[in-house]
């Protein structure tokens, strides 16, 4: 079982929560189990913080990380959007044929495949993997009990609305995510 | 196991072929309604062929390596070329899509036990080149009447149903 990318869209479309679990793109050639032990972590929002802090333009090497930093941010919010129009229209589409009650569970293409879960407040749950894996449903909503209830619902300081990420990626969600998602991947892949 | 209804859709993302083979399965749109659905799936499909997360062998590789003839490693292996979606899984169906190396999409539904969907679709598609591509009246890209196609699917899909 691989994860490639997880993401959380609340109720108004906006992506609130993206991670992905994806190589590098410099450094071809790892093998996907070692990525895991250590998760790399795109953080859309943060990504771009960083990259117009005016202490990294001093010298020139910075300035094209921050670059690419930039582009990449803009691409992962790109790839956001694009999972949440397809996701929409499937959803739409799913729920028009198989009647109001129909829920869109996943799909799949030739070489990844796509889960969703869709709580009843509208928060969306999307989680790419390999075409391989089973259903994540049980899995989106483990997380949304155990994590995104615990730690973002329940925390006083979080915002209802959660705009622009604002709450959600703080420190014990953050961890609470990783574990899960290490623990999943270490589980299947001792099999 | 039960195979609800066939859709194909041409590559330009109109609707030219819509049937209906078991009442009761997916709820009943109006030809309008499906138009949408065809130009809305076409869609969802390009987009999904581009989402892929796995970027494919690093480009630029230099071709020189792939013309040495003898060498079996020479060969140039071609990355896979990303497709779209191929299934759809919902509670309440399953949506197969095959798209044809023309662009043509072949969109069958059925309900979620229903196995061997890819053979059952190559088979239509067999019927379609046999009956409506070989058909001097078919125009290209139009809207599928023929009679031919209409009864041979018929009959396919109600030995499917019947098994």
């Amino acid at each position: 079982m691989v994860i490639y990318s997880f993401y959380i869209f609340d109720r108004h479309t906006e992506c609130i929560y993206s991670k992905t679990w994806l190589p590098p793109p410099s450094v071809p050639g790892a093998t996907p189990q070692q990525q895991y032990d250590a998760p790399m972590i795109s953080t859309t929002g943060a990504a771009v913080n960083s990259a117009s802090d005016p202490h990294q333009h001093s010298n020139p090497n910075a300035l094209r990380s921050g670059r690419s930093a930039v582009s990449a941010a803009n691409k992962a919010s790109d790839d956001a959007k694009l999972i949440f129009g397809t996701v929409f229209s499937l959803r739409n589409m799913v729920r028009k044929l198989g009647g109001e009650d129909d829920a869109f569970i996943s799909y799949r293409t030739a070489q990844y495949k796509l889960h969703y879960y869709e709580t009843a407040s509208n928060l969306r749950f999307v989680m790419l993997t390999d075409t391989g894996t089973l259903s994540m449903r049980n899995v989106m909503h483990q997380i949304y009990i155990n994590l995104w209830c615990e730690y973002v619902v329940k925390n006083p300081l979080s915002p209802v609305e959660h705009k622009g990420g604002a709450g959600v990626r703080n420190e014990l969600f953050e961890l609470g995510l990783n574990q899960f998602i290490t623990g999943l991947i270490g589980r299947t892949g001792s099999q | 196991m039960t195979v609800f209804s066939l859709v194909i859709i041409n590559k330009a993302g109109g609707l030219i072929y819509n049937r209906t083979f078991n009442e009761g399965g997916l709820n009943k749109l109006s030809t309008n309604d499906y138009l949408v659905l065809a130009g809305t799936f076409h869609g969802v499909h390009a987009i999904t062929a581009r989402l892929n997360p796995v970027k494919s062998t690093p480009e630029g590789r230099p071709l020189s390596n792939s013309t040495i003839p003898g060498v079996p490693g020479g060969i140039l292996t071609r990355p896979e070329p990303p497709s779209g979606l191929e299934v759809l899984e919902s509670e309440n169906f399953r949506l197969q899509c095959f798209n044809t190396l023309t662009g043509v999409k072949f969109l069958l539904f059925t309900d979620t036990t229903q196995t061997n969907v890819d053979v059952i679709i190559r088979r239509i598609y067999e019927l379609y080149s046999d009956y409506v591509m070989k058909n001097p009246f078919y125009q290209l890209e139009m809207p599928i009447r023929c009679d031919m196609f209409d009864r041979k699917l018929l009959s396919h899909i109600r030995e499917v149903n019947n098994r």
